[in-house]
């Protein structure tokens, strides 16, 4: 419900709003978006560290993410077998090299491109070095020459092998494959040699190996404002995390609003606690000028940029250190946060994220260590018409987010509630693609969702495994906030850090369904429900 | 084919000296030296005289007697229009025939005078596919010697590229003249240069380039030379070329060339000029304690010339520098998508024996010669200027002989030992020159008994060469092989038949009895007038010429649409890519031009240095 909406945003805590509606569905949206970090299984390996991610950039606000938003890297596997003579001896010995070559940008068949390349070289009876490492640059047709610069270690030595394919198209599979090759050690030649790649048995692997995952993208470039000046929008930086310790809820949330009418933007927002023992409360900061050009949000002292939290709220005043220590996660397609055309979207900048630090309110200090919990950011037009909002540290570094909205958008407010679903586990996130579970197939086996309060469920199937998430928000340990769009339109939101969640989920096994986990979350799961 | 009866035929080999039945099988060796062309050129022409006796007599030529053969000769003899022809089947015979009928005599073994200092050569087969350079030298010749010391000594890492093989003192000495002959030159020594008329042009191949087989004349750059390249072509590197002429006269250790060994050709010349009023000196060469073996163009067997394997690659060598022989550079490699534009990368090579290698770095100097410079480029796909291969100069040069009463035996002396300046104003530049039999540009004249008998009297015979400053009237073509076209130009022409006239003018002062002018129809002059008569009815292109010291081809210039490569000699369009040999030089030096490339090279690459 982005536009038209006004409110409403579920966001952990009050109104967070986004909006935003879900391109497919209407309902979707509300603030969250995302989608799994990690590409999809099959590329996951290339982010190697897991952090992949994606970007940014919103095509409205056109912003060129440092680094290129969403830009492909490339990664494949190469073996080459051949002969080597090293000078003074009398005869060849055998080679063997294994290559994973990598790079910062999808390979350019008519430029250049620079690689890194890392592996293990066999040298019979002679070298075995499995942290062979150098570089590649690659340029069949530009430069007509694949050069490999590969250093290793022999016989606790440092040796360089230098070679390059050398292109022609009078012999293109002899001028692809063949490397020859000179040793050098310090300079100095030690032996030359001839490499070459055995078409027959490994093209194949070679060619499977091929990987284009996006590069790396540090939390950093996720935590940068996206907003570059267009009225009618919002964005939101909202953590929320559990004290293992004392088992409170705590919920902070930054907001930069620029109303749809074009006044100056504000920037405000608010902090929650909800004690274990005790009444919810929170409390409201800004609104307050609102200054471009930082890194994450800064406005009247209250700061929330990459790794640190900080500010203070009425009797609420928090310093807390943050640690991603999980990839980002896209709960809406990854597109729809680099290119803005869903109302709003929603990701966390790491899936999973530890606190530390301070957080005191009335007379009492909280000293969270290691407190688990996360970070996410919406940005889009306003909040959904309805929606709900769950954010589950399933332990074992299992994460499972939810966003479920109608938006606001005229033709898509009456549409049922848009189901955004991702569950992380390991590396990998189910359903693949984070359109599968908002819009199935043209609709069809999309996920349910059935909102309400104080008990709210989800429920689908994609593959052979269904899910089934009951969340339940007792009234005593939930907050209901006032949230205003950018068009000034109001919401209500009602949010809860402590609420309890049930998850089943099932595989399908010959003829029927047989648990594959199920989770129990006390008073640990993070959630909200929206409606106007 | 067998060519016995073509070989009797030519100097009539009648049975009663043993070296004429030798013949056939040197001209053999000398023809499968050629290129294909050449070759099957000589080998048609003998095949069409033998079917021509056929048709004559009923028998070939080789089993007709020597008068029968004498009879089939004075007939095709008495058409003028194929004694032209006849005269170019003679080069090879007399090449062959001149090297055996000198075997004959006993000849002194040539003294070493020094030992080679030794080089880092390496065969192209045992250098490695793949190697990396700071710097790469296409060709080791008189440019790409000096630019590889030069670099060398500033402490870069260079390979110096050759597509001869390299040939020492002692391996000179060891052979006869014509054997070496068909390894130092290009193409056997049958470079032709097509136009009217059709020029032969020698260039050498070998590790030191045509210094190894020329004659060692080394004159500086003429003062005219120098300022007409800065002033007419921008050619900015000219106006330090002094400096640079010294420290390569050093190198060379030049100097005029002392009398004691000069031989009598070089003697007849200074006469002759004497007696005329005349300019003339020894030349000055870079060849101290020369010992007047007159095998300069050939490989000096005594290794007192310093051409620039024993003066220049040397040094090059100590300061680092490697030569790779027998690698032919197929093409400069060149990275298009640098930022800025083009960039040099490396070269491929083409081994001797098959086999490709390659070599990157970051500068190549080109310089492979005024011939093979424009078509390496080409090859390189950066031949796109349309000034590249042409401008190309050339020194057209022709020569006279003179018969004296007493023996000459130019063949014991300096081999080009003395200039007679006088015309050098008029672009007519006389040198005595002699050669081992048969490999001069001076044909005999005759055939059959009269070719026999000039070939048994040639010691009498003292020979001058002139060459002249000609207009650039040539190009070069090809990417693969290079096709030459020269055309002489009209001016060119005329002062070629003062040239012939002058050297006719100092041998009749010298005493001559008569002038072998080497015109086919007239080839005898008895005196001046006799001279004159025959010249003028004969004109430039019926002279027998041939031409030197091929320049200009990739010329330097602050001009971008005249000149291929820029005032400093980098090419254009291109980065890293330095043109350092004949082919930088903007015009004709108008002398012998070895020392001019060497300091053209020397200022290209400290310049380059500088940047």
């Amino acid at each position: 419900m982005s536009t038209s909406g006004s409110d409403a945003g579920t966001g952990p805590g009050a109104n967070r709003g986004v909006s935003s509606s879900g391109p497919a569905g209407s309902a979707a949206t509300d603030r969250f978006a995302g989608s799994g970090t990690h590409p999809d299984a099959d590329t996951v390996e290339a982010d190697t560290t897991g952090a992949a991610a994606v970007g940014a950039a919103p095509s409205a606000t056109a912003r060129s993410a440092p680094g290129g938003a969403g830009r492909r890297g490339t990664v494949f596997d190469e073996t080459m077998l051949g002969t080597v003579r090293l000078d003074g001896e009398d005869h060849a010995r055998r080679v063997r090299l294994d290559l994973r070559v990598t790079t910062d940008r999808v390979l350019r068949p008519l430029g250049t491109t620079a690689a890194r390349a890392s592996g293990r070289i066999r040298v019979a009876g002679w070298a075995d070095d499995a942290d062979a490492a150098g570089e590649l640059e690659i340029s069949p047709l530009a430069r007509r020459r694949i050069r490999y610069r590969i250093s290793f270690t022999a016989d606790g030595r440092r040796f360089t092998l230098d070679g390059w394919k050398s292109v022609t198209p009078r012999r293109p599979v002899a001028s692809m494959t063949v490397l020859p090759f000179t040793l050098y050690e310090n300079g100095e030649r030690a032996g030359r040699g001839t490499l070459r790649f055995p078409v027959a048995t490994g093209l194949a692997p070679f060619l499977a190996s091929f990987r284009f995952p996006r590069a790396a993208e540090g939390a950093e470039t996720l935590m940068t404002p996206r907003w570059k000046g267009e009225p009618g929008r919002t964005e939101v930086w909202y953590t929320t995390l559990t004290d293992p310790e004392s088992g409170t809820g705590l919920w902070l949330h930054h907001e930069l609003t620029a109303p749809a009418d074009g006044s100056e933007p504000y920037a405000h927002g608010w902090a929650a606690v909800f004690p274990k023992d005790g009444p919810v409360r929170h409390a409201r900061f800004g609104p307050a000028e609102w200054t471009p050009g930082r890194t994450g949000f800064t406005a009247e002292g209250v700061e929330a940029v990459p790794g640190r939290l900080t500010g203070s709220a009425g009797a609420l005043r928090w310093d807390l250190t943050e640690q991603g220590v999980d990839a980002p996660l896209f709960t809406f397609p990854r597109w729809s946060w680099r290119r803005p055309l869903l109302p709003a979207a929603q990701i966390l900048p790491a899936a999973r994220a530890s606190y530390g630090g301070t957080f005191s309110y009335d007379d009492t200090t909280l000293t969270p260590t290691a407190a688990p919990g996360a970070s996410a950011r919406i940005y889009g037009h306003g909040n959904a018409r309805r929606w709900a909002w769950l954010h589950a540290d399933l332990g074992d570094g299992d994460v499972l987010e939810i966003v479920a909205a109608v938006s606001m958008r005229p033709g898509l407010r009456g549409l049922p509630p848009l189901v955004f679903l991702r569950l992380r586990r390991g590396t990998r996130d189910w359903p693949r693609r984070a359109e599968r579970s908002a819009v199935g197939w043209a609709g069809l086996g999309r996920f349910r969702a059935a909102v309400g309060l104080p008990v709210w469920t989800v429920s689908g199937r994609a593959g052979l495994h269904r899910i089934r998430v009951e969340v339940t928000q007792p009234e005593d340990r939930t907050l209901a906030l006032d949230y205003t769009d950018p068009d000034g339109s109001p919401a209500v939101c009602r949010n809860s850090e402590r609420a309890d969640a049930h998850v089943l989920l099932e595989r399908w096994w010959f003829g029927g369904w047989r648990t594959e986990a199920e989770w129990t979350l006390d008073g640990t799961a993070h959630a909200e429900v929206g409606t106007r | 084919m067998n060519l016995t009866g073509f070989v009797a035929s030519l100097i009539a080999d009648d049975g009663t000296a043993g070296w004429p039945s030798r013949v056939p099988a040197r001209l053999d060796a000398v023809l499968d030296s050629m290129p294909l062309p050449a070759r099957a050129g000589v080998r048609s022409a003998a095949r069409a005289l033998d079917a021509y006796a056929v048709v004559r007599t009923g028998r070939g030529l080789a089993a007709l007697t020597t008068g029968e053969r004498e009879s089939v000769l004075a007939s095709l003899a008495a058409r003028p229009a194929l004694l032209p022809l006849l005269d170019v089947l003679k080069v090879p015979v007399l090449l062959a025939a001149g090297t055996e009928h000198m075997l004959q005599r006993p000849r002194r073994a040539p003294r070493p005078v020094r030992t080679d200092p030794p080089l880092d050569c390496t065969p192209a087969g045992e250098w490695p596919d793949r190697s990396t350079a700071d710097a790469v030298v296409v060709g080791s010749g008189a440019g790409g010697a000096m630019a590889g010391r030069t670099l060398a000594r500033a402490g870069l890492d260079v390979v110096v590229l050759e597509e001869g093989r390299h040939h020492s003192t002692a391996s000179f000495a060891g052979r006869a003249p014509l054997e070496r002959f068909a390894e130092l030159y290009r193409d056997g020594g049958a470079t032709v240069a097509l136009g009217r008329p059709p020029l032969l042009l020698p260039v050498g191949r070998a590790v030191g380039g045509t210094t190894v087989v020329n004659s060692g004349t080394c004159y500086r750059t003429p003062d005219h030379v120098v300022e007409r390249w800065t002033k007419d072509f921008g050619f900015v590197l000219a106006e330090r070329l002094g400096p640079y002429l010294d420290e390569t006269e050093r190198t060379l250790n030049v100097a005029a060339q002392p009398l004691d060994v000069l031989g009598r050709n070089g003697r007849i010349a200074l006469a002759g000029a004497e007696h005329l009023g005349w300019r003339a000196a020894p030349l000055r060469r870079n060849a101290p304690g020369c010992l007047g073996s007159c095998q300069c163009v050939v490989g000096c067997p005594t290794g007192a010339k310093q051409s620039v394997q024993l003066a220049v690659l040397p040094d090059a060598c100590a300061a680092g520098a490697r030569i790779v022989t027998g690698a032919r550079v197929r093409r400069i490699l060149v990275d298009p998508d640098r930022p800025g534009g083009p960039v040099a990368a490396g070269v491929r090579v083409r081994r001797e024996g098959g086999g490709e290698f390659e070599i990157l770095a970051p500068l190549v100097v080109v310089a492979a010669g005024a011939l093979q410079s424009p078509p390496l480029l080409r090859r390189s796909g950066l031949g796109g200027h349309p000034r590249l291969g042409r401008n190309l100069s050339v020194h057209p040069a022709t020569s006279v002989a003179g018969r004296f009463d007493e023996p000459v035996t130019a063949w014991e002396g300096v081999l080009q030992s003395v200039g007679v300046e006088e015309h050098h104003d008029g672009g007519v530049l006389i040198e005595a020159t002699a050669t081992p039999p048969g490999m001069g540009s001076f044909v005999l004249p005759g055939l059959g008994a009269e070719l026999r008998r000039e070939l048994e009297d040639a010691d009498r015979l003292a020979t001058l060469g002139a060459m002249i400053a000609d207009r650039p009237s040539g190009r070069v073509q090809g990417r693969d092989r290079t096709l030459l076209r020269y055309d002489l130009d009209r001016r060119d022409g005329d002062r070629l038949m003062r040239a012939a006239r002058a050297m006719g003018e100092i041998l009749f002062a010298a005493g001559a009895r008569e002038v072998l002018t080497g015109i086919p129809t007239a080839p005898r002059a008895r005196d001046l007038g006799e001279l004159d008569a025959v010249l003028a009815a004969a004109g430039p292109r019926k002279l027998h010429l041939s031409a030197y010291h091929p320049t200009g081809t990739v010329a330097a210039g602050s001009d971008p649409e005249r000149s291929p490569a820029d005032a400093t000699g980098r090419l254009r369009g291109v980065a890293g890519v330095l043109v350092a040999d004949a082919s930088v030089l903007p015009g004709c030096p108008e002398v012998n031009p070895q020392l001019s490339i060497m300091a053209a090279a020397l200022a290209v690459t400290e310049a380059h240095l500088e940047r």
